[in-house]
């Protein structure tokens, strides 16, 4: 599993496999993009010793596996490959002298901060004086959906796919149907097609793309794939391997339209339903709510990258990822933990929103949403309960795009006036197609 | 010669192997408890539903019974939770006495709760829940390291298993099975006990016209992952009213802190379906949904169905053959054919006696519990284990924490597991939230090094259930 036959190697990185022991001064759990970055970014703001340990024997996280190119447009001006982008990162991070301990798993996580690590010399409990969790995203499953009909194999998660196909060098069967246009569903359904493994389709549940519209160019229309929107598999086939699946068209509410179901054969169900985060750590501790420097209720522990709110770009995930590293080693300095003193909350038309929390210490914030509304020129305020107490205007969203708005100093002081505000959405100019997503 | 290995088969397997007698058992599936033993919920009923004089009354009380010792001496994970019926329409409150007379006339105890002491004993219980009857000997088991657990003692002691290995028709003289014609050959055998489950009255006919017939009564059960609602006992539902083929069923903590919901009950044709239908998840939650109402913000990680053995007469048989004088069925085997398992297992042994069958005690015969896994072991435990052996520090499943070692344990057990699903049922791995989304490939990986395959010659479940079809182009 160590190789990366799909793309070039991962630098070989200082420090891997170094005794687990000593003092520490930040801990980065996950070496994806989100850890890579909080590490280097707490080098340098001065933190003394900092430690990325990851469950992989190489790091990089998901991107290893994602040998498509556009990665990094924003933070280097150039596309590249998710194995490049990683051997950029994981080598800025050598550089300024972050220790990887790769191959090892974190188990636990408790007050403290204190951490069960298990790999490299053995179980040990590490005492950092911060931590950073950083793990990234599972995908939904068909279980999680409770999808009908038999469990054969040939049902895959589309990250499982990719990595069997890219990492492992393994073609997942021979004739496949894709549940959900997401990116990651739209980019595998590409990668087995090139393969030798014929997509039969993408079928969608909502009547528009999940992923860009650049990924269903590229990896649908150039090579024949259809996309069925307003589809959806409903049953599973097959006692031992898949020998197919039965499609249908569904109605706004996801019900079934009589008479349009349809059998396919196939042995291969790709599933790409969507990313959630991975809190397995954080869990009967504190939920994933974190404040405008990704502070998490529990003292000293931050959480970042997509473990903290899916976002859409691997650019969005550094940048959040060294907010936690420059806080971390603040804290990790000996900067007092400070009180929450605002709570953030999705109001209408606004389907999630992070941070979920602001500070006695905010003096700017960054939020990011992700909206219920589509259309142009659309009016995002945060509100207090009877009041607007900031407003921005936003030219173009979609509800599979994620926006980020930015409060300065101004605008956060005004934001602090309450205990609690809303984000709300207004659907956008009706002529121009807005309207409102209920899920 | 044991003709099915499930718990039931498993369970007379361990029994016999305390005596000196070559012992084989045979089974169709690439693993152990694939049957019915693989799809329940894992409850040890205490015995207050079976009707007062039947066997399955008698069985289910007395496994019940022997139930924490058998546990305890085979490393296996068992819980006494307690169980309730619960009530939720005060017109049938009347239920409650009823049910606790029929308790009684089997030997169980059981007590009418209602109000503070109903809550108290499970908080979780939604405002519908009117009184309940309290069974607190009911438990929790894993049944599938249960039947490891069985199998494995059972193989220490010399018991062959012969997996992959299906019972085509019996080779008969004389008023007496001789042997039995199997997918992998012909093998003689001087006692034949029948644990075949749904199909046992298939096997039953293939010595002779058929003495009973099995109707497969198919049952639905979702799987929550860990961390949503706290039920602590088992919970189930008293109604006259609603659906007859719905009774039965409810929630229930798993052992490893899932919850379980279900199952329903419906009659299909196929002994093979065991397809979950939309229709049947629907039902199964919108009926105990109404029990635990914080179930509708809980998270469902998988869904599967089950096929119960049922006869007409709904009773356990346990008797020998009407034909063939060294013929032994054990059929009809539904719920709560797991709690009762341990006392079947010595009803049998006592039948076979009866019928002739003697030999003398294996002196020598140990009890091998299944290795503890590493999840299982206390926090020094786990640091040894971790620096005396390397494979304990890669975590190969990240929801259930199995490491390497685990698997490489299951895939060299005296009976080893051969494909992803065996290992598991033994470990673990592939049963959390991400439902194997991150270990199958590692684990696969690992089938194929100790087995010295390709990668795409793994299998889920053997035959046919191929994974991968083979390497990339480059
Ligand atoms: C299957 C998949 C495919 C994707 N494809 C694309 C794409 O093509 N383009 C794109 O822009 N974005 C893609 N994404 C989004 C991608 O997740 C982000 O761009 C980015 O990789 C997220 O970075 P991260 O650092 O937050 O998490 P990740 O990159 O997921 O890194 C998390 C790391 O944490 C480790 N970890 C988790 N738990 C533990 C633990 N307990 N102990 C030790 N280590 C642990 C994991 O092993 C992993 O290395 C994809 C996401 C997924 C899930
Ligand atoms: C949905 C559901 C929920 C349940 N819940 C509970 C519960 O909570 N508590 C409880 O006590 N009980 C419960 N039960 C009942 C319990 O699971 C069964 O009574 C028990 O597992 C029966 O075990 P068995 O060994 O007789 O049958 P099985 O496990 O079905 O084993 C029979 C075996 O015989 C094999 N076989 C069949 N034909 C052949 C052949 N020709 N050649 C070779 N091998 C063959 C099969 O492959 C199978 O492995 C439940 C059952 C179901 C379906």
């Amino acid at each position: 599993m160590g190789g990366h036959p799909g793309g070039p190697g991962i630098v070989a990185v200082r420090g891997a496999h170094a005794t687990m022991s000593g003092e520490v001064d930040v801990c980065v759990v996950g070496s994806g993009p989100a850890g890579l970055a909080a590490a280097a970014a707490a080098r340098r703001a001065g933190a003394g010793r900092v430690v990325v340990v990851d469950r992989e024997t190489s790091p990089g996280g998901i991107l290893p596996q994602c040998i498509h190119d556009g990665f990094g447009l924003e933070e280097f001006g150039e596309a590249f490959t998710g194995p490049e982008y990683a051997e950029r990162a994981a080598g800025d991070a050598a550089c300024v002298g972050v220790e990887f301990w790769q191959g090892t798993t974190a188990l636990a996580l408790g007050p403290g901060p204190e951490l069960v690590l298990v790999g490299g010399s053995g179980r040990q409990v590490l005492r950092p004086r911060t931590v950073v969790v950083a793990t990234g995203c599972r995908e939904r499953t068909r279980g999680n959906i409770l999808l009908p009909g038999t469990r054969p194999a040939g049902v895959f998660t589309a990250g499982t796919a990719q990595r069997l196909i890219n990492v492992m060098g393994v073609l997942p069967g021979r004739r496949a149907v894709v549940m959900g246009s997401g990116d990651v569903g739209l980019i595998v359904a590409r990668r087995l097609h090139l393969e030798g493994c014929e997509v039969e389709g993408v079928y969608e549940i909502l009547t528009r793309p999940g992923g860009l519209v650049r990924n269903v160019v590229q990896c649908l229309h150039d090579h024949g794939i259809p996309l069925h929107l307003g589809h959806t598999v409903v049953e599973v086939h097959g006692d031992r391997r898949l020998e197919g699946v039965t499609v249908a068209a569904v109605d706004a509410d996801g019900r079934v339209r009589q008479g349009t179901r349809r059998r396919v054969p196939c042995d291969t169900l790709i599933t790409s339903l969507g990313l959630i985060p991975e809190l397995e750590i954080l869990r009967g501790l504190t939920d994933g709510t974190v404040d405008e420097s990704m502070r998490t209720g529990l003292e000293r522990v931050f959480l970042c990258g997509n473990a903290a709110f899916v976002h859409d770009t691997v650019d969005c995930v550094t940048a959040c990822g060294r907010l936690a590293g420059r806080a971390a080693a603040r804290h990790a300095a000996g900067l007092r933990w400070p009180r929450r003193v605002a709570r953030v909350e999705a109001g209408e038309g606004v389907r999630q929103v992070v941070p979920g929390a602001l500070s006695e210490l905010a003096e700017a914030a960054r939020f990011h949403l992700r909206l219920d509304v589509e259309g142009f020129d659309v009016e995002v305020q945060a509100r207090a309960r009877d009041r607007p107490l900031a407003r921005w205007r936003l030219r173009a969203v979609s509800p599979t795009q994620a926006v980020a708005l930015t409060a300065g100093p101004a605008r956060l002081e005004r934001l602090r006036q309450d205990r609690t505000l809303a984000f709300v959405a207004r659907p956008g100019k009706e002529e121009a197609g807005g309207r409102i997503h209920r899920r | 010669m044991i003709i099915g290995a499930g718990v039931v088969g498993c369970a007379i397997a361990r029994e016999l192997s305390r005596y000196q007698a070559k012992v084989c058992v045979l089974e169709r599936e690439s693993d152990l408890g694939c049957g019915q033993t693989g799809a329940n919920n894992g409850v040890v009923h205490p015995g207050i539903d079976p009707p007062p004089g039947t066997l399955k009354a008698r069985l289910n009380v007395a496994g019940n019974a022997a139930f924490p010792r058998l546990c305890r001496e085979l490393g296996v994970p068992f819980r006494r939770t307690g169980l309730l019926a619960v009530v939720t329409d005060p017109e049938e409150a009347m239920l409650l006495p009823l049910s606790k007379l029929r308790a009684e006339a089997n030997g169980v105890k059981a007590e009418v709760v209602e109000g503070e002491d109903l809550r108290r004993l499970e908080p979780a219980l939604g405002p519908g829940a009117y009184g309940a009857l309290w069974a607190p000997d009911a438990g929790i088991t894993c049944p599938f390291r249960l039947t490891q657990a069985l199998a494995r003692t059972a193989a220490r002691n010399g018991v062959v298993f012969e997996l992959e290995t299906e019972v085509a028709g019996m080779l008969v003289g004389r008023g007496r099975v001789r042997g039995v014609r199997t997918t992998r050959g012909d093998y003689l055998a001087r006692w034949v006990v029948n644990c075949a489950g749904v199909d046992a009255d298939l096997v039953a006919g293939m010595a002779g016209p058929p003495e009973f017939t099995i109707h497969p009564r198919k049952g639905e059960i979702v799987v929550f992952d860990r961390g949503g609602p706290a039920v602590g006992r088992v919970l189930g539902v008293l109604s006259l009213k609603g659906d007859p083929h719905s009774k039965g069923g409810g929630i229930n903590p798993a052992v490893d802190g899932n919850l379980l919901v279900g199952p329903g009950a419906r009659e299909v044709a196929d002994r093979r379906d065991t397809a979950v239908s939309a229709d049947g998840i629907r039902k199964v939650l919108d009926k105990f949904t109404r029990l635990v109402p914080a179930l509708a913000r809980a998270t469902p990680i998988a869904a599967f169905a089950g096929l119960r053995a049922a006869t007409y007469r709904e009773d356990f048989i346990v008797r020998p053959s009407a034909h063939m004088d060294n013929l032994l069925h054990v059929a009809g085997i539904q719920s709560p054919g797991l709690a009762a398992s341990p006392a079947i297992a010595a009803m049998a042994l006592g039948q076979l006696a009866d019928m002739g069958f003697s030999a003398p005690s294996r002196p020598d015969a140990v009890v091998a519990p299944p290795p503890r896994l590493f999840r299982e072991l206390d926090p020094a435990e786990q640091t040894q284990a971790a620096a005396a052996d390397p494979g304990h520090r890669r975590v190969v499943c990240r929801c259930e924490t199995v490491t390497e070692s685990d698997v490489v344990a299951a895939l060299r057990d005296p009976v080893p597991a051969t494909t992803l699903e065996a290992v598991k049922r033994r470990t673990r791995a592939g049963m959390g939230r991400c439902q194997g989304a991150f270990c199958g490939p590692r684990v696969a990986t690992l089938i194929a090094r100790e087995r010295g395959i390709p990668l795409w010659e793994v299998t889920r479940a053997g035959p046919g259930s191929w994974l991968y079809a083979g390497p990339t182009r480059r």
